[in-house]
């Protein structure tokens, strides 16, 4: 591993203090001056006309000082595809759908309000499997999906459920079927989710007697809320600004747009007052935003050495009720259809249908967790199928150094390495497993792979300012919801311009009116993309360093180099601390020279190139992947179907460690979600009404401490990447990507069972097992 | 507007049921932690609570003259857990009190508050059947003692009358002594309610000596008497038999989760399971 004498080292939060002893404050913290509360009226139904909204009664509830409704705002939001008006207008689409909201003076006088609105409903049949959902006579959610507005990378076909469509087309894969010594067909399927961060959605907003909006909000992506705000309402840029606070947590279900149009419509009935919304743990599960459902249907072509010859993959994605940002989920499976393997010759279709279930967006992992459970099940039953070890079936198909990905593009030597890493992880598992009285244990690894999923344009960019005392200020625009941006941000900076680490302060909590712009903070981009940016903005602040200093020790710019705090000259003419340079320094005459120390850099993906529209191929369609693997030891119990994770090996291909700790943090937090969404975790409909059976916590559960495994491993690799700052690229959705399927294939290991649908539950384990034992 | 919740601290046994009457809708709370997440939720919410932690009386656990043990309604699940004398004689209640929840909820929830929840899946009601408790309690009628055989009605429901409030549950010295083993699954390792559970208890000095209580499987928690009656009879070789006597008491349903039919299937691979540990030991 590289070291830096920041980067690379087990550097402390750098926002740690302000966490532990509560100092830092999260939206529903704040108590805003003269602030009203928002209460949404929502559907009932999963799918009605809406005939009529009569809000007479609810304005009349004492304290109310507005609703609003589609009527007054029938204006269309969403980032790729807009398919939602801020409230709906002429039908409802999920059961949650926002249909009007109040702004009162207290909690109890807005839910009043909110019962009191009285709409009038016609239901209409309802769609709850993507299946049906692509069927001729489906019922469309969305009749009107030809007249939205949407970028040209996004295809939604009119007169259907479908809002996107990737195609892949690699080689002659019917030809090369038809070759293939043996043919393996499988369909797994993966349940809607939900994110269960800590913080639930809020959002808060104002508009002053001048008309200039502003918002506070619990976000992943203070800019492109803006934008899309002022897309939705016609405001201008100059009028909106947007606040972020700390943020408890997102995974990606804050990512894009979600309740601020909502508090917008209210503030702007209500000019001068705020208007805050905070979300019920309930609403959270339903009518927030949840992971999308996957259908999986793979073909599998292999020769009679082992190589696949032909792939054929056909991912049916539950969009839910909308596919604003879905829609990109789509894509992102589409051209990363293959996982981590070179197929020669590949048919891959990934499709975004619509249903009236909650409303599908982004998850850590993006898509990847989702087709990996496919994918990776299918890579250990062909292996099986042709009597192949898993593992040696795996490195003679992966990607690597001069093989190409589904769509065309070659891989070099900076791109990373899966075949390394799933030979750490075998490496772990080369003692026998153990036995264990009563259990039966089994041993399983799955691979990974994701690119960041982002427009070829999508920006970061930073502010470094010094302050008089030579503080380096940082001023970046990511959010740091617990995965230690801030921290690394200071590294990079300190690294740069080598400076003790507690002499950078990192401001970060991002306002679009004062803020560097940063596109959102998704797609695991943010070490890599802010971290190009400082560096590139640190060098900038060292010429002005170096130019002044020059000028006062009288030696050339390239003598010069910084040390704790002082500019010095390496040909030995002496030194100068830096605190008498960042303002200008000033020579014993009195005269100036230089000026304030600052600089703002940024960072836009390099040389990416939209994918062909019919076939997708693309020599450069994204910036980067990042490559791992995951081991799974289990012990299951085989009369009541339990599972017990035992242990749980990661390896990824990260190029440069940031940050030990740090590192480490996310590859353990996204085993155990990994484990969360692999063994228990499944939003349920009641397919009659429509509703969630399970939103709370009591019925819907996520691992706590107690289901960590005892042994969680990880080590990385580190083949550096090329255009990644000091050589690293992303992590932090990766590490949740393999473990349900390592788990699924331990699982077959243990029992000789597949379970094809996710979650891995006792029950359904103890239902495999009695029907494999009835079969003999 | 909407009416506030009230919420009073009475301080004495008369106060709280005084208190109570003043207001319909009236709800006594202990620990809460059922009560709370319930008001949020429903659509009748309480118009007041009525806490009864303050009240000293309450607050005890007390080993009676007789031998028998008395566990005030304020007193938390985690001291009866912990309280050494429960350990000692009545381990089956200190294995069921262990499984409620999580540490920190157990630091606040009651054992009298989980029977008066009356949950199918409530912990600590399997160890008060096995160990026939007594429920105390007084109300506008005065004082009375409930059998805990007869406490439970259904699903939320006891046989508490409105306005009733429960004192303590006593558990008998008969009680005392024997072993237990507690077959619990849930869907992950803690704070989770049982998805099924069996409590196993043998009790030298009782008829039945052999105790098998049933969670999640029936509208209350119940014993299974004739699994019981089986084990008494031919000891550790009627496992099966009394498995098949427990599934067949089990009145299980479908819900997020589990399935009648694992719930039923569980219930007999635990019992046997018990029967085997406690056989062995
Ligand atoms: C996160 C979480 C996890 C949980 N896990 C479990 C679990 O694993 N197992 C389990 O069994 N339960 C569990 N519960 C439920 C609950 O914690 C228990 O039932 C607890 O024992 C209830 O006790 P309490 O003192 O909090 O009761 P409260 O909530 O105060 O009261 C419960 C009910 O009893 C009534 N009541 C309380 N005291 C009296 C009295 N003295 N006289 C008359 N009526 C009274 C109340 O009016 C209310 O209806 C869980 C709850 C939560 C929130």
């Amino acid at each position: 591993m590289s070291q830096g004498r920041w980067v690379g080292r087990d550097v402390l939060r750098v926002d740690g203090l302000e966490k532990v002893t509560g100092a830092a404050r999260y939206l529903a913290d704040v108590k805003l001056p003269r602030m009203l509360y928002a209460q949404v009226v929502r559907s009932p139904h999963p799918h009605a006309r809406v005939r009529e909204v009569d809000v007479s009664r609810a304005l009349s509830v004492a304290g109310v000082r507005a609703v609003a409704t589609g009527r007054d705002f029938p204006f269309h939001v969403g980032i790729y595809l807009k398919d939602q008006t801020v409230f709906a207008t002429d039908r409802v689409r999920f059961v949650g759908d926002p249909v009007a909201a109040v702004a009162a003076e207290s909690p109890e006088a807005a839910r009043e309000a909110a019962a009191l609105v009285r709409v009038e409903y016609e239901p209409l049949p309802a769609l709850f499997d993507v299946r049906q959902g692509i069927l001729p006579d489906a019922p469309l959610v969305h009749p009107d999906l030809g007249k939205y507005q949407v970028v040209p990378w996004i295809t939604p076909q009119a007169g259907t459920n479908i809002c996107n469509h990737l195609k892949v087309r690699k080689g002659d894969y019917h030809a090369a079927l038809k070759t293939a010594a043996h043919v393996v067909e499988n369909t797994f399927v993966v349940p809607q989710v939900q994110h269960v961060p800590m913080e639930v959605h809020g959002s808060a907003a104002r508009m002053d007697l001048s008309g200039k909006l502003e918002v506070l909000t619990s976000a992943q992506s203070p800019f492109t809320v803006r934008h899309l705000l002022c897309a939705c309402f016609g405001l201008s840029h100059g009028d909106v600004r947007v606040m972020v606070p700390q943020v408890g947590g997102g995974f990606g279900g804050k990512a894009g747009i979600n309740l601020e149009p909502i508090v917008t419509a209210l503030a702007m009935r209500v000019p001068g007052r705020w208007v805050r919304l905070v979300l019920t743990r309930a609403e959270e599960f339903y009518a927030a935003v949840v992971r999308q459902g996957l259908v999986a249907t793979l073909t599998t072509g292999v020769d009679r050495s082992g190589k696949v010859v032909a792939q054929r993959m056909h991912y049916l994605w539950d969009c839910g009720a909308y596919g604003g940002y879905g829609v990109n989920v789509v894509r992102a499976a589409g051209y990363t259809c293959g996982g981590a393997y070179e197929f020669p010759n590949v048919w891959g279709d990934s499709i975004g249908v619509y249903t009236n279930r909650p409303v599908g967006s982004a998850y850590r992992g993006f898509g990847m967790q989702e087709i990996h459970w496919a994918l990776e099940q299918q890579m250990d039953m062909v292996a099986h199928e042709i009597g192949e070890d898993p593992i040696a079936f795996r490195l003679k198909n992966c990607l690597g150094p001069g093989k190409r990905t589904v769509t065309g593009q070659l891989l070099d030597e900076h791109s990373g390495r899966v075949d390394q890493c799933i030979q750490r992880v075998a490496q772990a598992f080369s003692e026998p497993l153990a036995t264990r009285p009563g259990r039966l244990r089994g041993r399983g690894l799955a691979c990974a792979v994701k690119a960041p999923a982002m427009p070829n344009d999508a920006a970061s960019s930073v502010l470094l300012k010094f302050c008089e005392d030579g503080v380096l200020e940082v001023l970046v625009s990511g959010i740091d919801y617990g995965q230690g941006l801030r921290t690394v941000a200071a590294q990079f900076a300190a690294e740069a311009l080598n400076l003790p680490i507690e002499q950078v302060r990192v401001r970060n909590l991002p306002d679009t009116d004062l803020s560097p712009y940063d596109w959102q903070t998704v797609a695991s981009r943010q070490t890599w993309a802010t971290g190009n940016a400082i560096l590139r903005a640190a060098e900038k602040c060292k010429a002005q360093l170096f130019e002044t200093a020059s000028q006062v020790l009288g030696a050339p710019v390239e003598r010069l180099a910084l040390r704790d705090g002082q500019v010095v000259d390496t040909g030995g003419a002496g030194r100068v601390p830096i605190t008498r340079l960042v303002m200008g320094y000033q020579f014993p005459d009195g005269h100036v020279i230089g000026g304030p120390v600052a600089a703002a850099a940024h960072h836009v993906p390099e040389g990416l190139l939209f994918l062909d529209p019919q076939t997708s191929q693309s020599a450069k369609p994204v910036a980067k992947w990042t490559f791992g693997a995951q081991g799974v030891e289990i012990s299951v119990d085989p009369d009541t179907g339990h599972i017990q994770v035992d242990r749980v090996v990661a390896c990824y291909d990260v190029g440069q460690v940031v940050n030990q700790g740090l590192i480490l943090g996310q590859t353990y937090g996204g085993v155990v979600q990994g484990l969360g969404t692999g063994l228990m975790e499944e939003l349920k409909l009641d397919l009659l009404t429509g509703k969630a059976q399970n939103a709370n916590l009591v019925d819907y559960k996520i691992p706590t401490a107690l289901d960590v495994p005892a042994a969680l491993e990880a080590s990385f690799v580190e083949t550096p990447q090329k255009d990644g700052p000091m050589g690293a690229r992303g992590i932090g959705e990766h590490t949740m990507i393999p473990t349900p399927a390592a788990l699924a294939n331990a699982l077959y290991a243990a029992c000789g069972i597949r379970i094809q649908e996710m979650p891995l539950t006792a029950e359904k384990v103890r239902a495999a097992l009695r029907e494999k034992r009835a079969k003999g | 507007m909407q009416e506030r919740l009230d919420y009073r601290k009475a301080h004495s046994v008369e106060e709280a049921l005084t208190l109570f009457q003043d207001l319909p809708r009236s709800r006594y709370m202990a620990g809460g932690t059922d009560l709370l997440p319930r008001a949020r939720g429903s659509g009748q919410a309480p118009s007041r609570l009525v806490d009864i932690k303050g009240i000293p009386e309450l607050s005890r656990i007390e080993e009676l003259p007789s031998g028998d043990l008395r566990i005030g309604a304020a007193v938390s699940v985690a001291a009866v857990a912990a309280h050494p004398t429960v350990r000692q004689r009545f381990s089956a209640l200190s294995l069921c009190a262990s499984a409620l929840g999580s540490y920190p909820l157990r630091n606040r929830a009651t054992v009298v508050g989980n029977i008066c929840n009356a949950s199918p899946c409530a912990d600590t009601a399997a160890a008060l059947l096995c160990l026939d408790a007594t429920v105390l309690c007084v109300g506008p009628a005065g004082p009375r003692r409930i059998p805990i055989h007869e406490f439970f009605v259904g699903p939320g429901q006891t046989s508490l009358a409105s306005g009733e409030l429960a004192l303590a549950v006593e558990i008998p010295a008969a009680s005392a002594g024997g072993r237990a083993e507690l077959g619990r699954l849930s869907r992950r390792q803690g704070v989770d309610i049982a998805t099924v559970a069996v409590l196993l208890s043998v009790l030298p000095q009782r008829s039945p000596r052999h105790r098998v209580a049933l969670l999640s499987v029936a509208p209350t928690p119940r014993r299974a008497s004739e699994a019981e009656t089986l084990l008494d009879q031919r000891g550790p070789s009627a496992a099966n038999a009394a498995a098949e006597a427990a599934m067949a008491a089990a009145r299980p349903i479908d819900d997020v989760r589990g399935t009648a039919a694992y719930r039923r299937e569980m219930v007999g691979v635990l019992l046997t399971r018990a029967v085997r540990a406690l056989g062995a030991a």
